[in-house]
């Protein structure tokens, strides 16, 4: 026999052995394990889970389990989530869950079931754990527990009207002084305009507002201690409720995403400082479909540090399925899933998906979509998960910083008032652990 | 009149009576018996998401009592409950005199004129949060139609009050005056025939005899609207979240978001009884009011 | 011979001038509502409001094909249904019984579960009907609604029982009768006008409350108000849905309303009584 036939044989061999080896690591994962049980899952019925459970049907086909879902708008499925959770109950398997608002508090109250082993050891060869954005899993964990799967990536964004800025003789904002002086000109150009519009209302401003107190180079805490009076804190509160206060629309302190994006939408606003989810419902009716450009929000002192924060999906600890329930949140995170989500206008949590070509043709059709998953790639690289105080109180911490913001807005009182007062409250909230 | 008879029926009347009322009693009771306890045994505890669950005996209405937003709460709630209890009676009892003296009008469109009510609480706020939004809100284009400046509605600390209690009005001002017209529908013909007879205005005969006699409907119009106004919650909810600042935050509303948002139930439990306790305090002074004006 | 014929009419003018205004006042809003519902969506919140508008039938057919409407709608219907027919079951005996002996604290109890706030009941409620599994029955939803209704029917009748003079009920006591019988025979149909408004009530009351229906209900048997809720979220909130579905829930309270209205109007009610 020649020496070549040796070697090809033995190599086709080996070929053949390492194919018959996958063959059986791939095999090893057994999708069916847990067919004929049911699975609950609440969801806060947004763009995510809906593009999500639009695929109902194949979880339910590759593992046999059933999925019961129930489906809630964000407050009201929060209501349900605390009341089923305080209660020690088994009947929510999987939730979804806001780690930057509530993950601290969910995890203090030992709600979460601690995914890390899950991630590693159970999941299927295609899961590709590492493929997920590693700052949204860092602001998944609390002290050692992985405590959700990430699902999107979102963050504030600004959207504004190019044919605008191009009447009034204005550029691109780079820095968050340009956004004032935009602001400025605009106002002067034409009277018809909101310049610019973002969060008012009490609860809903940490989320704009944390990405300027970022981008400015201000921290909220200092020493354990709230550091709302330092320097950057008070031009952070001064910048952002002079910006509502003199270019906002009137009333401005009501507003969230509903009043912003119907602003922005109807062509009143010049400038909306709003999520990255709120594209659809700005584009809806096309006519901001030409005349938007979308970018993270301009440098500070400190550069871009855009708010980054994600959906995740969660295994309650009271669930009598652990196992079972992973299984569902693995399928709902893992690539696959979430290009076929991506299409559907949903921002994936994973830097490869975004690369996908498929992704990419939807991407291209519209320059406004290229824009959006430019600034969201930003958010991806550079982004905070940090909305309000890092503390289990996070969502009254958040109330502390709406309130100073408006008492701004409203001339209620002066800067060094405002903050003074927010930080006291907000060290008696540090203070309680 | 039966003598023999009648001796034997105070004790079997006075069991028919019992048995009459009974099943609602029971229901109730079993209903809420719980849930009275359970808080009140949380709102002897401090448990929130920062603190072990731990019996802090009467810590909570110490800090109740400490708390100035607790007071300003109470200051809102009974702000808007008296703005909107007066304007809803005026406004329900003049829209059910209006009504029952159109005796012609179809049935259709008298439940329309009812029908505010009956639209949800989240869609009735919705609703008005694009209606009175200062921009683009039809309200303030009305406004600047016929000259008038603009108002900033629920987006202003002063009138957000007043706002809400027109809300309120438009949608339960109705509700009243259906409660009033099933009172007018009771009151006896006899009675306006003899004032007819004795040539009285149409004035004299409201203000001296149908008013009279629809107090008890009137009182009772008041009790089922305090019960509702004094925990003020679903409109501030959909609007304004109890901003701007603080300035619409009942106490239902503050109680709500401690217990659901930051998640300090024991603090909640003792707000939410100390609310039940004004609400109870209101239903007895009245039940007392009418009490006097029915018999 | 009593009111001259000339301020008869000016009256009937004046009732009508002010029924017209006060129509004006209290339907907009509603009819700004149901035109909307025939808006594509993103027009509802257009400036200037548009009165003129093509109007299209997308917002209905997107609810009816997207959301399981139909099955929400039963859903409703058993639960309010059976709320308001436990509260009249219930309440209408123990209304006459204080009316009757004036003494009021039965009325007053049940106004209790009135009196706190919603959210109070909410987790006890769970656990207790988590313990015995009925989390998604319908009895558990009734049960809870019913704790709304019963004082509603209470306090509405309370003084259209005690309009009625006591007179009658003497008249039929001499005669042998017991007092449930002088109640189901008597008293009823004298009241006919509070118990056409403690069932609009009862009605109205039960089919708008989500917030039981939010910790008790699941997906089988979630009701209409609960699920109005899924049409405003951040980046999904689609007016025109809304609208829609706003519109289908206020239909039946006003159906059912019309329907009553002929016992509100007819006034059997004392006519057959003189002196």
């Amino acid at each position: 026999m020649s020496k070549t036939s040796y070697a090809t044989r033995a190599a086709i061999t080996f070929v053949a052995l390492g194919a018959v080896t996958t063959a059986t690591h791939a095999a090893d994962f057994d999708w069916k394990k847990f067919q004929g049980k049911t699975v609950t899952f609440l969801a806060n019925n947004n763009p995510v889970s809906q593009a999500l459970l639009t695929y109902k049907g194949d979880f339910e086909k590759l593992t046999g389990i059933t999925l019961k879902v129930d489906g809630y708008q964000e407050q009201q499925m929060r209501q349900r989530l605390v009341t089923v959770m305080n209660a020690r109950s088994d009947e929510v398997d999987v939730f979804m869950s806001l780690p930057s608002r509530e993950g601290e508090q969910f995890a203090a109250a030992g709600w979460y079931a601690d995914l890390s082993a899950f991630s590693k050891n159970e999941a299927s060869k295609d899961y590709d754990l590492a493929g997920l954005s590693q700052a949204l899993l860092k602001a998944a964990t609390f002290g050692s527990k992985l405590t959700s799967m990430p699902m999107n990536i979102e963050g504030p964004i600004l959207y504004y009207r190019t044919d605008i800025f191009k009447k009034c003789g204005v550029e691109q904002p780079a820095t968050i002084k340009d956004v004032e002086a935009a602001a400025q000109k605009i106002k002067a150009c034409d009277s018809t305009i909101t310049p610019f519009v973002s969060r008012g209302l009490k609860p809903a401003v940490a989320y704009t507002f944390s990405n300027m107190l970022h981008n400015i180079g201000g921290s909220y805490m200092a020493n354990g201690k709230s550091n709302l009076c330092s320097a950057k804190g008070k031009e952070a509160l001064d910048t952002y409720s002079r910006l509502l206060r003199d270019y906002g629309p009137p009333g401005v302190v009501n507003y969230s995403f509903q009043q912003i994006s119907a602003l922005y939408r109807t062509g009143r606003a010049a400038m909306s400082f709003e999520s990255s989810n709120e594209l659809r419902t700005v584009m809806e009716g096309g006519e901001r479909l030409k005349d938007t450009a979308l970018v993270p929000f301009p440098a500070g002192d400190a550069g871009q540090v855009p708010t980054a924060i994600g959906w995740g999906m969660a295994v309650s600890a009271y669930s009598k399925q652990p196992d079972a329930a992973w299984y569902f949140v693995q399928w709902a995170t893992s690539p696959e899933i979430q290009k076929r989500m991506a299409v559907q206008g949903i921002a994936p949590p994973r830097p490869a998906v975004a690369n996908d070509p498929e992704y990419r043709k939807w991407i291209d059709e519209e320059p406004v979509r290229k824009q959006w998953q430019a600034a969201l790639d930003v958010l991806a690289t550079k982004g905070s998960s940090e909305v309000g105080y890092p503390i289990v109180a996070n969502p009254e911490s958040r109330d502390f910083i709406g309130q100073a913001v408006q008492d701004l807005i409203l001339k209620q009182k002066t800067i060094d008032q405002a903050c003074a007062d927010a930080d006291k409250g907000l060290d008696a909230l540090i203070a309680q652990k | 009149m039966a003598s023999v008879a009648n001796a034997a029926r105070p004790d079997r009347q006075r069991a028919e009576l019992a048995a009459l009322s009974a099943p609602a009693v029971l229901f109730t009771l079993a209903m809420i018996a719980f849930p009275v306890v359970y808080t009140v045994w949380l709102g002897f505890h401090a448990f929130s998401s920062t603190e072990r669950q731990s019996f802090v005996g009467l810590g909570n209405y110490s800090k109740l009592v400490a708390d100035g937003e607790f007071w300003h709460g109470l200051w809102v709630t009974l702000a808007l409950y008296a703005l909107s209890l007066v304007l809803q009676l005026v406004l329900g009892i003049w829209l059910a005199l209006l009504l029952f003296h159109a005796k012609r009008v179809p049935g259709f469109v008298r439940s329309l004129f009812i029908s505010p009510f009956m639209m949800p609480p989240v869609v009735a706020g919705l609703m008005w949060l694009v209606i009175l939004d200062p921009s683009i809100g039809a309200a303030n284009y009305l406004l600047q139609a016929v000259g008038l400046p603009p108002s900033e509605w629920l987006a202003s600390p002063i009138w957000v009050i007043p706002t809400v209690a027109l809300i309120d009005t438009w949608q339960w001002a109705p509700y009243v005056a259906l409660i009033v017209l099933g009172g007018l529908q009771s009151l006896p013909p006899s009675v306006y025939e003899a004032a007819q007879i004795d040539g009285a205005s149409a004035y004299t005969t409201f203000r001296r005899i149908t008013l009279p006699l629809l107090l008890p409907t009137i009182v009772t119009a008041t009790i089922l609207r305090s019960v509702d106004l004094l925990r003020f919650f679903d409109i501030i909810y959909i609007t304004t979240q109890g901003g701007p600042g603080n300035a619409s935050n009942t106490l239902n509303i503050y109680g709500f978001r401690v217990g659901f948002e930051f998640f300090n139930i024991g603090y909640a439990s003792a707000l939410m009884l100390t609310l039940t306790a004004v609400v109870f305090g209101a239903v007895l002074a009245f039940n007392r009011l009418r009490g006097a004006v029915a018999w | 011979m009593n009111n001259t014929p000339l301020s008869e009419s000016w009256i009937n003018r004046l009732n009508f001038v002010q029924l017209v205004l006060a129509g004006i006042l209290v339907m907009s809003p509603t009819a700004w509502m149901v035109l909307s519902s025939f808006k594509p969506s993103f027009e509802v919140t257009a400036y200037p409001p548009t009165l003129f508008f093509s109007p299209t039938l997308e917002n209905y057919s997107q609810l009816i094909r997207t959301t399981p409407f139909f099955s929400y709608t039963i859903n409703s219907l058993i639960v309010t249904l059976g709320s308001a027919g436990l509260g009249l079951l219930f309440g209408i005996p123990a209304a006459f019984a204080v009316s009757w002996t004036r003494i009021s604290w039965p009325a007053v109890l049940t106004l209790a579960a009135r009196m706190a706030p919603g959210t109070l009941f909410l987790l006890p409620w769970y656990m207790m009907f988590r313990q015995v599994g009925m989390i998604g029955s319908y009895t558990a939803l009734i049960l809870s609604h019913a704790v709304i209704t019963l004082p509603i029917v209470i306090w509405v009748l309370l003084p259209s029982f005690d309009n009625v003079p006591r007179s009658i009920f003497e008249a039929a006591q001499v005669d042998g009768c017991s007092i449930t019988r002088i109640l189901w025979r008597i008293a009823l149909p004298l009241v006919g006008s509070g118990i056409a408004v403690a069932a609009i009530l009862s009605f109205v009351f039960s089919w708008n409350y989500f917030l039981f229906a939010l910790v008790l209900s699941n997906g089988d048997s979630k009701t209409l108000i609960a699920a109005a809720f899924n049409f405003v979220g951040e980046g999904s909130t689609q007016w025109g849905a809304l609208m829609a579905a706003a519109t289908l829930i206020a239909l039946p309270p006003l159906i059912l309303a019309s329907i009553v209205q002929r016992w509100l109007v007819s006034g059997l009610t004392l006519g057959a009584v003189k002196g």
